[in-house]
């Protein structure tokens, strides 16, 4: 008979803190659906819940991970035009992205933003789903049949919401950019609302996944804010959606090429985009356009940690 | 709509698995790169089976309506499978008694007065009062027990009619009471595609003198698999005698199909993907595992013994038995099949406490090697699931004990074997022997004994697999147990593997069945 720590070796073994397992890869497409249908997220967006978010977020958060990290963040001047409800859209690599980018919009945007969230990581269990409903103003996104969390996004687009989407769908696990669902730039185009592209860099050095805190020494991080796009009469979906791959890609590159450069080197089309779910990296440090599903995955990983330059 | 059956690749991400080992289980880690074949969901039970089972039996296939073959002054007989359907038993009220009332009901109102109920044991142990009365529910037992509510004597010379030999020479024996009827009801379970269709009344209602033309070392092992009809030496042999059989007899049947809904609530970690259980799934695998362990085996296996399956039922579908059973095979292939896709070097198989022989009785050691060897081995259309030369890597204790009332003759079954355990062998030397010992036919027909040539059906069970096989070994098997089967013993996985490197090599490709619930894997 084995001993009870034993089995729970064996019980915990590949599981996070929440008993969760990841599922595997040859069974993703057998996932069941994960929607957090039961969790109510109504209550975090009423005048009380709002003004203790506030609090919070300006309070605690915002210190907190201004204290752990350096961010930067340029850009946010580009917000001034944006009146109503906008979608946010920014790469994704990190648990420290949302707080950064919560910190870096300014308050007026902040205190009408709900972030899309994970509904199979963050609803799974309630008092997580709680926390994270009630600091960063959460609902849930079903990444795998997003039918009825993008009704949710709709509905909350016309109570005059702004929504902070992760059009990656999750968060890269290399550190690079993939490609982006078509959800956001929809949404976009059935409300006609804004998009504004945010890159973040650094983060993925900073707080990768697995990781719950960010490394010691501060790492500096980078939140890059760009001009609003809105889908032309003419445009169909999937190509406003290039048209933000672009724009969060030209923003990443900001790092490496400077803000000309960048926008050089977009316009010379010479920045790797992504597709699907494999990752790229827009730029290397030399600027040289590399694709990153042709590098070996050390490289890959290797770069997307590179941490942004100081000067920029 | 559940989802489909799948093969799944372990990887980095995939959590220890489940597997049975007799009266309990264990998580294991399987080696990265290994398959492991799940069922199907479990489909949606019938909602108002009431009305599916009526409508069976006015729609029936290949046949007229039940109403209209029964009239007053027939002789109907009632035939239902015995306690060996299905595994674990059923949640009361079986589906078995709700299709009998509805049977009784339309007999009743048509004016028939001569009816019997005949449990299909053929040669497994005669069920008690209890378990009739379990089967066939209160109202019918009251009505019918003992006179016209009892068991098949596949060895009451009185009660048997030779109907003929089938153009193979095969022997056609069956009950005489069912052929001498005006007509004969089957009532059915299929839980496995092998159950069902001709072998109902050809084996149900069979003696020693028909079975053994199919119950055999040489058609076992050209039935590849015997879960697979039409490959099935096996079920060819039933099919020629049901066609005589039905020359003689109407036999009107009501196959019922069911979900994989196995085990009860509490332990519905058993049944669930490991990766989606939920903290409720861990803490009952862990409450559950730890209580199971620390409970001393009679405690253990009462707790086991007792346990009832929720299942839901998929189908009922009534008439001739040629054309009912396509449907009800069809109805077992969506809830069990999985598409697999080659062959492994080793497979894998969790073994679990009950097999059709041991219900509310004690698993022996003939029984797990029948378990193993036959129905799981068998688990398969197309090819085995493990190549030719293959290693089968069995998880079970296989303690050494015997249910002596149930039993007896394989407990003698077990000595031969310490002299042979060669399937041919055994049928040639000794087979006659036993199925003809007054002794084992006296307990047969007045206890509550599996027949004395029961012992050699198992061990012939598995003879396909022994000669497809090169090594077989039961990780936490009784060390002198499994040498007297012929087989090998370590003591985990890991020792598994390096005892089965000398036969598959050092990385071999491995395949897991993750059964229960039930799965017939697809081997393309």
């Amino acid at each position: 008979m084995s001993s009870l720590r034993e089995e729970l070796r064996l019980l915990r073994h590949g599981r996070d803190w929440r008993g969760r397992a990841r599922v595997p890869r040859s069974a993703r497409r057998w996932a069941l659906p994960d929607d957090g249908d039961g969790f109510p997220t109504e209550w975090a967006r009423t005048a009380a819940a709002g003004v203790l978010r506030s609090a919070l977020q300006r309070g605690v958060l915002k210190p907190v991970t201004w204290s752990q990290t350096r961010p930067v963040v340029h850009g946010r001047e580009y917000l001034e035009s944006v009146r109503g409800p906008a979608i946010f859209i920014a790469n994704h690599s990190s648990h420290l992205d949302t707080p950064l980018i919560l910190g870096a919009l300014p308050p007026r945007i902040t205190e009408n933003l709900a972030v899309g969230a994970a509904a199979d990581y963050f609803y799974d269990s309630r008092a997580l789903a709680a926390v994270t409903t009630l600091l960063f103003n959460t609902f849930p996104v079903d990444r795998r049949a997003p039918r009825r969390s993008r009704s949710l996004a709709a509905d909350l687009v016309d109570e005059g919401w702004s929504l902070l989407l992760y059009p990656e769908g999750g968060r890269s696990v290399e550190g690079l950019l993939t490609g982006f669902k078509l959800g956001a730039a929809q949404l976009c185009a059935k409300k006609r609302v804004p998009a504004v592209p945010i890159a973040l860099r650094g983060t993925f050095a900073a707080m990768p996944r697995g990781r719950r805190w960010p490394l010691p020494g501060r790492p500096r991080v980078t939140v890059r804010i760009g001009r609003p796009l809105c889908i032309r009469p003419d445009e169909g979906v999937p190509d406003f959606r290039t048209r933000l791959v672009r724009a969060v890609a030209t923003l990443w590159a900001e790092d490496d090429l400077g803000w000309y450069g960048a926008l050089r080197a977009a316009a010379d089309d010479s920045l790797a985009l992504p597709s699907g779910v494999s990752g790229v990296l827009p730029t290397t440090v030399a600027g040289q356009p590399a694709e990153g599903r042709d590098m070996a995955p050390w490289r890959r990983i290797w770069e997307a940690s590179r941490p942004p330059a100081n000067d920029s | 709509m559940g989802r489909p059956g799948f093969v799944l690749d372990v990887d980095e991400r995939t959590p220890p698995l489940l597997m049975h080992e007799g009266e309990g289980f264990r998580l294991e880690r399987l080696p990265m790169g290994s398959r492991v074949i799940y069922p199907p969901d479990s489909l949606p039970g019938i909602v108002n089976l009431e009305a599916a089972i009526r409508h069976a039996l006015v729609h029936p296939h290949g046949s007229d309506p039940l109403q209209q073959l029964l009239r007053r002054g027939m002789r109907l007989t009632i035939v239902f499978d015995d306690l060996s359907l299905p595994l674990p038993p059923m949640r009361t009220p079986d589906v078995r008694q709700r299709v009998i009332e509805q049977v009784l009901e339309m007999a009743a109102a048509a004016g028939v007065d001569d009816v019997e109920l005949i449990a299909a044991n053929s040669l497994h142990r005669r069920m008690t009062p209890a378990e009739l009365k379990r089967t066939v529910g209160e109202r019918v037992f009251r009505a019918f027990h003992p006179g016209a509510l009892r068991n098949h004597d596949a060895e009451d010379p009185d009660n048997l009619a030779h109907l003929g030999t089938t153009p193979h020479g095969e022997d056609v024996e069956i009950n005489r009471r069912a052929a001498e009827s005006d007509l004969v009801v089957y009532v059915n379970i299929t839980l496995t595609a092998m159950n069902g269709g001709s072998k109902s009344v050809a084996v149900g209602l069979a003696s020693y003198a028909s079975l053994r033309h199919h119950h055999n070392v040489h058609t076992l092992r050209h039935s590849r698999s015997f879960n697979d009809p039409p490959n099935s030496a096996m079920h060819q042999s039933y099919d020629r005698m049901a066609d005589l059989i039905g020359g003689h007899v109407p036999v009107f049947t009501i196959e019922t199909t069911l979900n994989n809904s196995t085990f009860p609530t509490a332990l519905r970690f058993l049944t669930r993907r490991e990766w989606e259980w939920n903290l409720t799934d861990q803490a009952g695998y862990l409450a559950v595992k730890r209580s199971n362990d620390l409970a001393t085996s009679k405690l253990r296996h009462r707790i086991w013994q007792s346990t009832e399956a929720p299942y839901g039922v998929t189908g009922v579908h009534a008439g001739a038995p040629s054309e009912v059973h396509p449907h009800t095979l069809a109805a077992v292939h969506r809830q069990q099949l999985t598409e697999v896709d080659g062959q492994a070097d080793v497979a894998v198989f969790g073994l679990p406490y009950i097999c059709p022989y041991n219900v509310n009785s004690i698993m022996n050691p003939i029984l797990v090697m029948s378990l193993g060897l036959g129905y799981f081995f068998n688990l398969y259309r197309g090819k085995p699931i493990v190549r030719q030369g293959g290693v089968a890597i069995f998880y079970h204790p296989m303690p050494p004990e015997f249910h002596p009332v149930h039993h007896p003759s394989y407990i003698d079954f077990y000595e031969l074997l310490a002299e042979t355990t060669d399937p041919v062998m055994l049928e040639t030397k000794y087979e006659k022997q036993f199925a003809t010992d007054p002794w084992y036919i006296h307990l047969y027909r007045t206890s509550y004994a599996y027949h004395g040539v029961h012992p050699f059906y198992m061990w012939y069970w598995g003879a396909h697999a022994m000669q497809h096989l090169g090594d077989v070994i039961f990780v936490g098997g009784d060390r002198s147990t499994t040498a007297r089967l012929g087989f090998r013993a370590a003591s985990s996985l890991a020792d598994a593997l390096e005892l089965a490197s000398g036969t598959v090599g050092r990385d071999p490709q491995i395949s897991y069945l993750h059964a229960p619930p039930m799965v017939l894997a697809d081997v393309r």
